[in-house]
C-alpha cells in the first residue's frame, strides 16, 4: 500500500510538469502582450520595455520554463503581471472560496443523488424511477449559466430569499452550490441506480434472499456498499468537474473564486497567474484520483495494491 | 457514519459564522464590473480603480460634475508665469495616518509618478512637466519646460491625488492595497474579486460625509448587477446594461443619473491602406452608416450622436456638426464610390480594376459599450453599399496589442477613446500628430498633416483659452474633412441608484465618483 502510494505520488510529478510545460507553450502562442495591457493606453514604448525587462519576460521561452519549475520546487509560483503580487498569495485567497463552494456541491450532490438512486433501483421502472430519470434527464441537459439565472430570477428577485451574488453568510452559498449540484445529482442518481440494479442480479444477494434477510437490509447493507465503487469513481470526476464548472458558476453567482480568477488571469494575459492556477487544479485532479483508487481499497477488500 | 455526520454538522457551522454581510442605512453598496488592478492613483489608470482611490485621495483642484474648476486641497492658484503654475494649499489637514499635509507631500506625490524610473502610468499626460518646486510649507509651484496649455487642466485629475508619504514610505509595495490620503473616506479592507470597503472620515476638512461606509462589490455579469440592484442588495449600478435602463427609468423605486461623458468611439481607417488612402472612399463609407439609427435602435439611446471628433465638455470642443455633413445617404455613398472609379458588379459588390472591395476590419470586442454589436451593424450598412467587409474579432488582450503594432495589419477598426483630462490636448495630440504613430502613441489611422501638427504644437504652447478653443476648432475643421475617422457615438455616463439614495450626482469624466455629497434617507 505505502510502496503503491509513493510510486504514484511520484508519478504525479513528471504529470504536472508536462501540464505546465504544455501551458507555457499555449500562453506563448496566444497573441496579446501582456505588459502593454497591463500600463494600458498611457504607456511609452520605453515603459513597456522597462517593465518587460523587470518582469523577466524578456528572456527565452525555456529558461522561463526552467525558472519556473525551479521556484515551484521551492514553494515560489511567481508573480503576477497585473497585481505585482506572489501568485501563491492570490491563489491562497481565492482556492478557499472555490474549495468551499465545491464542498458543499459535493455535499448536495451525495444527500440528494444517492437515496434518489436507491430509491430508483428498489422498485425500478415505477412513479419514483421514472420521476428520477426525468428530472436526472433534465438535470444534465441545462447548462449550468442558464440555471443559475433562473434561480436568481425565481428565488433572489421573486422570492427575495438568496442573495443574488457573492459570499457570505450561509445564504450565498444555497444557490450556487445547487446549481453546481445539479448535473452531478443526476450522475449520482443514475450511477448509483444502475450499479445497484447490476449487483442486486448477484448470486450472494440471492443467497441473501433466499437465507430470509429482509428487502431493505439487503438494499442498503449488503449491496449499496458494493455498489458504490463506481459511484466514487462518478465522485471523483465530479469533483473534478465542479472545479472547472466553477468557472460559469462563479462568473453568474459573483462568487470570487479560482474559477472567476483563471477567466480574469486568462483575459489579462497573466501568464503567470494562469500557470499557477492550472498547476493547482491540475494537482487537485491528481490527487482526488489518487484518493479515488485508495477508497475502492476500503469499499471493497477484495482491491489490492500492487 | 456517526464521524461523518459529526463533520458535516461542523462544516455547516463554519459556513453560517463566516462573515456576515448585512446592509444599513449608512452603508452604501455599489456595483460594478471589475475589480481594480491597484489602489495607487500612479500605477492604476482604469475606472475601477479610481472610482475608489478617488474618494480615498484629493486632487489639488478638481473638475467639478458641470466641468468648473474648484480647489480641493488647493485654495486658489495662479500663473506665475507661462512655465510656472503656483498652488496656495489649504492649512491644518492631516492624513488618514494622522501625518500633516503640507507642500512636501504634493512634490512627494508628484514626483513619484513623473519623475521614478520607470514613470507612473499617467507621466506621459503630464508631458513637458519639468519639476515640483516647494515655495514655502504651504505653497507649491508645478513648472513646465515650456508653455503648457494642459497643465491646469492635468492638475484637476483623480491620479493627481495626493498620497501620505509616511504611508507610502513605511508600507512600500503595500501600499498599492492600502491607499491613504486626506479624502472623505478612509480605506478600510480589499477582498480581491470581492468587495472594497470605505468609511467615513470623521475629521474630514469639509465636515464628516453622509455615509458611514461605502462598500464596492466586484459583480462581472451584467444581468446579476441588474439584479442585484432590483433586489435592493446593492444601492448604486454602475455601467448599467442599456438594454435595463428602461425599465429603471419607469421604476419610482431607482433613479438614473446621466451626464454626457468624454468619450468617444470611432470606425477609424488605416489611411496608409488603399483605397481607404482615398477621401472619397472614406467619406463614401461614412455616408453608407445610419449613426442616429445605430445610437437610437442598437444602443438604446445610452448614447448621444457625435458632433466631432471630441465630446461636448471638452477643452476644445467644437460643433462641426458631422450628423449633418455626413447623413445617412446610401445613394450618395455608391455615387462616391463609383466616384472614386469602383463599379457594382453583379453580385453587387463594387469593383475597380476586376477586384472586389473587400475591407478587413478589427473591431474592438467586449471593452467598449455594444462594440461588436456596432461593428456587425457597420458591417451590414457597408454590405448595402458594396463593400463587403470581414471582421476579425479578438478578445480585448489580442486587439489591444493589434492595434499598437506597426504597421497596423488591418484596413478598419473601431476604437473608442476618453479625453481623460478634459482638454482637446489630451486626445488630439495623441491621435492625431504625424510623430505619434503606434507603438509610440496613439495615432493608429497614421494620419499625417503638417497643418494639423503645426496648430496642435501652437495649442498646446498656447496659454490663453480662447485662442487655444480658435486653434482647435481649426483642426476639428480640417479633421471632419479628411476624415481620417468615422465618430460613431458619444458616449453618456449612467449611473442608477436606489430612489433613496440622494445628493449623486453623475460625472462627465468616467473616472470621478464623487460619493462625498451622498446619503441615504432613513
Amino acid at each position: 500500500m505505502l510502496a503503491y502510494l509513493i510510486r504514484r505520488i511520484l508519478l504525479a510529478v513528471p504529470i504536472l510538469l508536462g501540464v505546465v510545460a504544455v501551458v507555457v507553450a499555449s500562453l506563448e502562442i496566444v497573441p496579446g502582450d501582456p505588459v502593454a495591457l497591463m500600463l494600458g493606453e498611457f504607456a511609452t514604448p520605453e515603459s513597456i520595455e522597462a517593465t518587460r525587462t523587470e518582469l523577466g519576460l524578456d528572456r527565452p521561452l525555456v529558461v522561463r520554463y526552467v525558472d519556473y519549475v525551479a521556484g515551484v520546487f521551492q514553494g515560489d509560483l511567481g508573480t503576477s503581471i497585473k497585481d505585482r503580487r506572489p501568485v501563491a498569495t492570490i491563489i491562497g485567497e481565492t482556492l478557499p472560496a472555490t474549495a468551499q463552494l465545491a464542498a458543499v456541491a459535493i455535499l448536495v450532490a451525495l444527500a440528494v443523488g444517492l437515496p434518489l438512486g436507491v430509491a430508483s433501483a428498489a422498485r425500478p421502472h415505477g412513479v419514483v424511477d421514472n420521476a428520477v430519470r426525468v428530472l436526472s434527464l433534465a438535470g444534465l441537459s441545462m447548462p449550468v449559466f442558464w440555471t443559475g439565472l433562473v434561480f436568481i430570477v425565481f428565488f433572489s428577485v421573486e422570492l427575495g430569499w438568496f442573495p443574488v451574488a457573492g459570499r457570505g453568510t450561509w445564504r450565498h452559498y444555497v444557490l450556487p452550490s445547487v446549481t453546481l449540484a445539479l448535473p452531478s445529482i443526476a450522475i449520482l442518481a443514475r450511477m448509483t441506480r444502475a450499479s445497484l440494479l447490476e449487483v442486486l442480479q448477484e448470486d450472494y444477494v440471492r443467497t441473501a434472499r433466499s437465507k430470509g434477510v429482509g428487502s431493505l437490509q439487503i438494499l442498503y447493507k449488503h449491496a449499496l456498499r458494493n455498489a458504490l465503487i463506481p459511484v466514487v469513481t462518478a465522485l471523483g470526476l465530479q469533483l473534478g468537474q465542479m472545479l472547472g464548472g466553477a468557472v460559469l458558476t462563479e462568473t453568474v453567482f459573483s462568487w470570487p473564486g479560482l474559477g472567476r480568477l483563471t477567466v480574469f488571469a486568462i483575459f489579462n494575459r497573466d501568464y503567470l497567474l494562469v500557470q499557477g492556477v492550472v498547476l493547482v487544479l491540475a494537482t487537485v485532479y491528481v490527487t482526488v484520483n489518487l484518493l479515488v483508487d485508495v477508497s475502492y481499497g476500503f469499499l471493497d477488500p477484495r482491491v489490492r495494491y500492487a | 457514519m456517526k464521524r461523518g455526520i459529526t463533520s458535516l454538522v461542523a462544516m455547516i457551522g463554519i459556513l453560517a459564522t463566516t462573515l456576515v454581510w448585512a446592509q444599513s442605512a449608512d452603508e452604501l453598496v455599489i456595483v460594478r464590473p471589475s475589480d481594480p488592478v491597484s489602489l495607487d492613483a500612479q500605477e492604476e489608470t482604469t475606472a475601477p480603480g479610481a472610482w475608489v482611490f478617488g474618494n480615498v485621495i484629493e486632487p489639488l483642484i478638481t473638475l467639478n460634475a458641470d466641468m468648473e474648476i474648484e480647489g480641493r486641497l488647493a485654495e486658489r492658484w495662479e500663473f506665475v508665469d507661462d512655465t510656472r503654475l503656483r498652488f496656495y494649499l489649504r492649512e491644518g489637514i492631516e492624513f488618514h495616518d494622522g501625518t500633516p499635509f503640507n507642500a512636501e507631500a504634493v512634490k512627494f506625490t508628484w514626483d513619484r509618478s513623473l519623475f521614478a524610473d520607470p514613470p507612473g502610468r499617467w507621466a506621459s499626460l503630464a508631458g513637458p512637466i519639468a519639476s515640483v518646486d516647494v515655495v514655502d510649507e504651504y505653497t507649491v509651484d508645478i513648472v513646465a519646460e515650456k508653455p503648457y496649455g494642459p497643465l491646469l487642466l492635468t492638475s484637476t485629475m483623480v491620479y493627481t491625488g495626493v498620497v501620505s508619504p509616511a504611508a507610502v514610505e513605511r508600507l512600500g509595495e503595500d501600499y498599492a492595497r492600502n491607499p491613504v490620503g486626506t479624502g472623505p473616506f478612509k480605506f478600510v479592507e480589499w477582498r480581491t474579486n470581492e468587495s472594497i470597503t470605505l468609511e467615513a472620515n470623521d475629521d474630514y476638512w469639509r465636515g464628516r460625509p453622509e455615509l458611514d461606509r461605502v462598500v464596492f462589490r466586484t459583480v462581472p455579469e451584467a444581468g446579476a448587477r441588474t439584479l442585484a440592484l432590483q433586489s435592493g442588495e446593492a444601492d448604486m449600478l454602475l455601467k448599467p446594461n442599456p438594454a435595463d435602463l428602461a425599465s429603471f427609468e419607469s421604476s419610482e423605486a431607482f433613479d438614473v443619473h446621466a451626464a454626457t461623458g468624454l468619450r468617444v468611439f470611432y470606425l477609424g481607417f488605416n489611411l496608409e491602406r488603399a483605397p481607404l488612402d482615398e477621401p472619397l472612399v472614406r467619406q463614401a463609407i461614412a455616408h453608407a452608416i445610419d449613426v442616429p439609427g445605430i445610437v437610437e435602435n442598437l444602443l438604446e439611446d445610452a448614447a448621444t450622436v457625435p458632433t466631432s471628433v471630441i465630446s461636448p465638455g471638452v477643452l476644445g470642443y467644437a460643433d462641426m456638426n458631422l450628423d449633418e455633413r455626413y447623413p445617412y445617404d446610401p445613394d450618395a455613398a455608391i455615387a462616391l464610390l463609383e466616384e472614386a472609379g469602383f463599379t457594382q458588379n453583379d453580385a453587387g459588390i463594387m469593383e475597380r480594376d476586376g477586384e472586389e472591395l473587400t475591407l478587413q476590419m478589427l473591431p474592438a470586442a467586449g471593452r467598449y459599450l455594444q462594440d461588436q454589436e456596432v461593428a456587425e451593424v457597420i458591417q451590414e450598412f457597408l454590405r448595402q453599399a458594396g463593400i463587403q467587409v470581414e471582421l476579425n474579432v479578438f478578445e480585448w488582450a489580442t486587439t489591444f496589442t493589434e492595434l499598437r503594432e506597426d504597421p497596423l495589419q488591418y484596413d478598419m477598426f473601431s476604437f473608442g477613446w476618453l479625453t481623460t483630462t478634459a482638454d482637446a490636448d489630451y486626445t488630439m495630440y495623441s491621435n492625431f500628430r504625424s510623430d505619434q504613430f503606434p507603438p509610440e502613441s496613439w495615432n493608429s489611422w497614421r494620419y499625417a498633416n503638417d497643418e494639423v501638427d503645426e496648430l496642435l504644437t501652437q495649442a498646446r504652447e498656447e496659454t490663453d483659452v480662447a485662442t487655444r478653443e480658435g486653434l482647435y476648432a481649426d483642426v476639428q475643421a480640417i479633421l471632419a474633412e479628411d476624415l481620417p475617422a468615422v465618430p460613431i457615438y458619444n458616449t453618456i455616463e449612467v449611473t442608477v441608484v436606489g430612489a433613496d439614495v440622494e445628493g449623486f450626482e453623475p460625472h462627465p469624466i468616467e473616472y470621478n465618483l464623487d460619493l462625498y455629497p451622498v446619503s441615504k434617507a432613513e
